[in-house]
């Protein structure tokens, strides 16, 4: 049972990140088609830039992740600027966009090298500090994370929902030749969806980061495969999809490992059961599980 | 600038070049003629190389009988990702594949019995003992070398004998392509590139050909694969990362993806960008460590896709009309 | 294969064939017979179920219920390259033409039985060429038939719209069809060449005794041509017969108007 509650709890906490940084990709998608495989670098790039100005600088935790996300959104409205707004001009194919995604994924991984280091680096908070829960061993920062994190899932939803600009995305997403002609700005919701994905990058790296307690720059990019996998699971293009995706898949994950499954997956197997998910997930139900596209034939 | 105008520095750029030529050919009927966006090639290449490793080392096999084994397994693989995920529309198959090749690494790394896991092929357990493998791929190289004492007065370099070898086969894969590439069954691989009805609506299956396709590449990509393990003698689970299969792309891309004797170029422009950041001594390469120039030489791989993508999409030898057609 | 040429023979038996996705029925307990050398045209609004019914026919899609039997055998649950190959071929509303490969290409393509098709066809290069210069010869005397011989060796992605439309045609032609499902060829095309096309159908119905079923959206044009009409709207029948006799039925006004109300 306490094993229960453990694996329970990390693929929560696990979960949650998943969600923040697979509904960045899923809005993407929707949006502009585009499948970000730069994303797990934005991770790398948020933890670092956190690391830079709270461990190096000494400035205030808190104020880093928000100067960290601001980050994240600066370049993602650059590289919109610089790359995306001419290849959506040149109506740029599929694979254009895919190799172009990859080609920054490649470019930024060496910047964050050369600029950060390749060393193994940890944020200034106690990662020993434990609560005991029904046998469960709770680390502190975990429980921060999932809080935090819990409360941040719950504005993408809102936001989303609610928000004026959440709402063009969605009717955006939905049917972009008739969301342009009734009078919604495209550019200011394309804008809005990557400075959001940019925004929510920084964020899971930074939660990342701490769920590790040390991280290098190879973080963000082995993580990649699996947010691809809770977007798939949550339906590609469905921002609450995403979120519930993600949920599921941390949960999956973890919950892999506990001995009724095939005597429990081994944890370095983890990436292999997100993988596995993804490929499964593409076979029997390429749709989602909120889905009901008719699957190619 | 000396390592620049050492011919050793230029044989090793096309030793490099002949088999990731022959990793990008498959790339090249896959994508170029086929439509088929594979990003998990790498995948065969490990499948094929640690497949001779394990083997030559564990089983004791004859080299020419473990690649034989190497390049067949590498086809079976292809035909089992394209029987599970071809028929997924274009950008989840390319997801896929991904995850395909990662899973297969991650079974390499996580194997060590068989496949000495992080350590790679060093670690491979051996009836002797120890890992012999080296030896027996040297054989080959060795030969190639001995015929070559006379010619040169001296002792072939690895590199030398490895160029010999690989740009034969390389010449004579381009040609078999570009062959394949004239018959009636690509023109239909290249309609299903554009609209898989209209070849459908005709009789044509266009499941088997873009299966038949995928099998083809693989094979390929399994023969980069002998190349790779021939040159390189050991095999660890970092050399197959995801990145090793947009080399094949960039390479492909520059050339043009419907231009198969592109590749000649194009490869030994990869070599070249792949040895000058790891030898050359000039300033300001000369400023960088050798990780340094690791990260360097991802960063113009990375930079040359988009430039390409955003400045030159059908390459240096393509038809800026296919482009505009599409 | 040679069939006995006898008028009354039917060719294509559609029984009772339903189509539903996700709570949408766009085709709904469809019946009818198709003669041997016949002319149908199925007309109906926009929406009326027209492409989706082409779609089963073709087995693009697969039917709900119900059964369709093309020169005596179940087709309903085979794939669509095996139903082209048994002699049902059809062409796309709108004219798909494979843009990168040329005019000449797109022809040769749909030639049937060409060893060239099959990977072991590689290894036979002489039979491969030889087969090459008959299709070449064919798809020159197709595309001489509609004008387009001076095209032949351009990329298809440089044809207009009604160009398209004369290639998609003898593209299916190429693939010697038993039986042609022609969707919407007049739409957008200039009145002049829908003469000239109706002249080739009515030509190659004669000599190839092809059967022909074809969509149109407006009665007008195939008024003459067809030996009979089918109307459809809603995914259902609602009239079948002589074209006369569809013209004046007062249900088929109503379904046009109707949807004309509801489009509003």
């Amino acid at each position: 049972m306490s094993d229960f509650i453990q694996y329970f709890f990390n693929g929560l906490v696990v979960g949650c990140i998943f969600a923040i940084a697979a509904v960045g990709i899923s809005l993407l998608y929707s949006v502009l088609r585009l499948v970000n495989f730069a994303a797990g670098d934005f991770l790398t790039l948020g933890a670092f830039i956190t690391y830079f100005l709270s461990v190096t600088l000494e400035l205030n935790f808190l104020l880093s992740v928000v100067v960290s996300m601001i980050a994240g959104m600066a370049i993602s409205w650059f590289l919109e600027l610089v790359l995306w707004r001419n290849l959506r001009r040149n109506k740029a194919g599929t694979l254009a966009l895919f190799l172009v995604a990859t080609g920054v994924a490649l470019m930024l991984r060496p910047i964050i090298q050369f600029i950060f280091g390749t060393e193994t680096r940890k944020f200034n908070i106690d990662i020993l500090k434990t609560y005991d829960f029904l046998g469960a061993r709770i680390p502190q920062t975990q429980l921060l994370v999932l809080i935090f994190a819990s409360a941040s899932i719950l504005t993408i939803a809102l936001f989303i929902a609610k928000a004026r600009i959440g709402k063009d995305m969605r009717a955006y997403a939905n049917n972009p030749g008739l969301a342009s002609v009734s009078g919604i700005n495209v550019d200011r919701v394309v804008l809005a969806t990557w400075l959001i994905s940019g925004a929510l990058g920084s964020l899971a790296g930074v939660f990342q980061g701490l769920v590790q307690g040390q991280f290098n720059n190879a973080m963000g990019e082995s993580l990649l495969l699996s947010f691809f996998a809770a977007v798939v699971l949550g339906t590609i293009g469905d921002a609450y999809g995403a979120l519930a995706g993600g949920l599921l898949l941390g949960l999956i994950m973890e919950l892999s490992q506990l001995s009724i499954f095939f005597g429990g997956v081994p944890s370095n197997y983890k990436p292999v059961v997100a993988f596995a998910t993804l490929v499964l997930v593409l076979l029997f139900k390429p749709e989602g599980i909120f889905g009901y596209r008719a699957r190619k034939v | 600038m000396e390592a620049f105008i050492q011919p050793g520095f230029w044989i090793f750029v096309l030793a490099l070049a002949g088999i990731y030529g022959i990793f990008s050919l498959g790339l090249q009927i896959q994508y170029g003629v086929g439509g088929i966006m594979n990003f998990g090639h790498v995948g065969m290449m490990a499948v094929s190389g640690y497949t001779i490793a394990v083997l030559v080392i564990k089983y004791e096999w004859s080299f020419w009988w473990a690649a034989l084994a190497g390049v067949i397994l590498a086809a079976f693989l292809g035909a089992l990702l394209g029987l599970t995920t071809l028929r997924l529309s274009g950008d989840y198959f390319a997801i896929a594949s991904i995850a395909f090749a990662e899973i297969v690494r991650y079974w390499i790394l996580n194997t060590d019995n068989v496949t000495g896991g992080t350590q790679g092929t060093l670690a491979i357990p051996s009836p002797n003992g120890f890992a012999s493998y080296t030896d027996k791929p040297d054989v080959i190289l060795t030969w190639i070398s001995d015929r070559l004492y006379p010619i040169i007065g001296d002792e072939a370099s690895r590199d030398l004998s490895m160029v010999l070898i690989v740009w034969p086969f390389f010449g004579l894969f381009i040609w078999l392509s570009s062959r394949l590439q004239k018959t009636s069954w690509a023109r239909v691989l290249r309609a299903t590139r554009e609209d898989d009805d209209v070849p459908r609506s005709l009789g044509k299956n266009v499941f088997r050909f873009r299966l038949q396709t995928l099998i083809i590449g693989s094979v390929f990509g399994g023969l980069a694969g002998v190349f790779w393990s021939v040159q390189f003698a050991l095999l660890a689970p970092e050399d197959f990362l995801r990145i090793v299969t947009f080399y094949g792309w960039m390479i492909l891309i520059l050339a043009g993806a419907t231009r198969v004797k592109g590749l000649f170029v194009a490869a030994i422009f990869f070599g070249f960008l792949y040895g000058a950041t790891r030898f050359l001594e000039f300033w300001p390469l000369s400023l960088l460590s050798s990780p340094e120039r690791a990260y360097l030489r991802v960063f113009l791989i990375g930079l040359v896709i988009v430039l390409l993508m955003v400045k030159r999409p059908q390459g240096l030898f393509g038809k800026r009309q296919e482009m505009i057609l599409e | 294969m040679e069939t006995t040429k006898t008028l009354n023979s039917s060719v294509l038996d559609v029984r009772n064939i339903s189509v539903s996705f996700g709570g949408v029925k766009p085709v709904q307990d469809v019946s009818f017979t198709i003669k041997e050398n016949s002319f149908t045209s199925v007309i109906g609004p926009n929406g009326a179920g027209k492409t989706s019914l082409f779609n089963l026919l073709s087995g693009m899609n697969k039917v709900s219920s119900g059964e369709i039997i093309f020169m005596g055998e179940a087709i309903h649950s085979i794939h669509a390259h095996k139903i082209a190959q048994k002699g049902l071929v059809r062409t796309f509303q709108g004219a798909k033409v494979i843009r990168r490969l040329t005019v000449a290409e797109n022809l040769m393509m749909a030639v049937k039985g060409n060893p060239g098709d099959n990977l072991l066809g590689f290894f036979n290069p002489r039979a491969r060429k030889s087969f090459e210069v008959k299709a070449r010869e064919e798809a020159m005397r197709r595309l001489d038939q509609v004008g387009l011989t001076k095209f032949a060796d351009e990329y298809a992605g440089i044809l207009s719209g009604g160009q398209r439309k004369l290639l998609d045609l003898s593209r299916a032609l190429m693939a010697d069809p038993k039986m042609l499902l022609l969707d919407e060829p007049f739409a957008g095309v200039n009145p002049t060449l829908v003469e000239k096309l109706l002249t080739v159908l009515a030509a190659l119905r004669k000599e190839q005794s092809i059967t022909f079923l074809l969509i149109e959206h407006d009665l007008e044009t195939v008024m003459n041509i067809s030996d009979r009409v089918i109307v459809m709207a809603d995914g259902k029948i609602i009239a079948d017969g002589l074209p006369k006799s569809i013209y004046e039925n007062d249900l088929v006004i109503d379904a046009y108007l109707g949807s004309r109300r509801k489009d509003s």
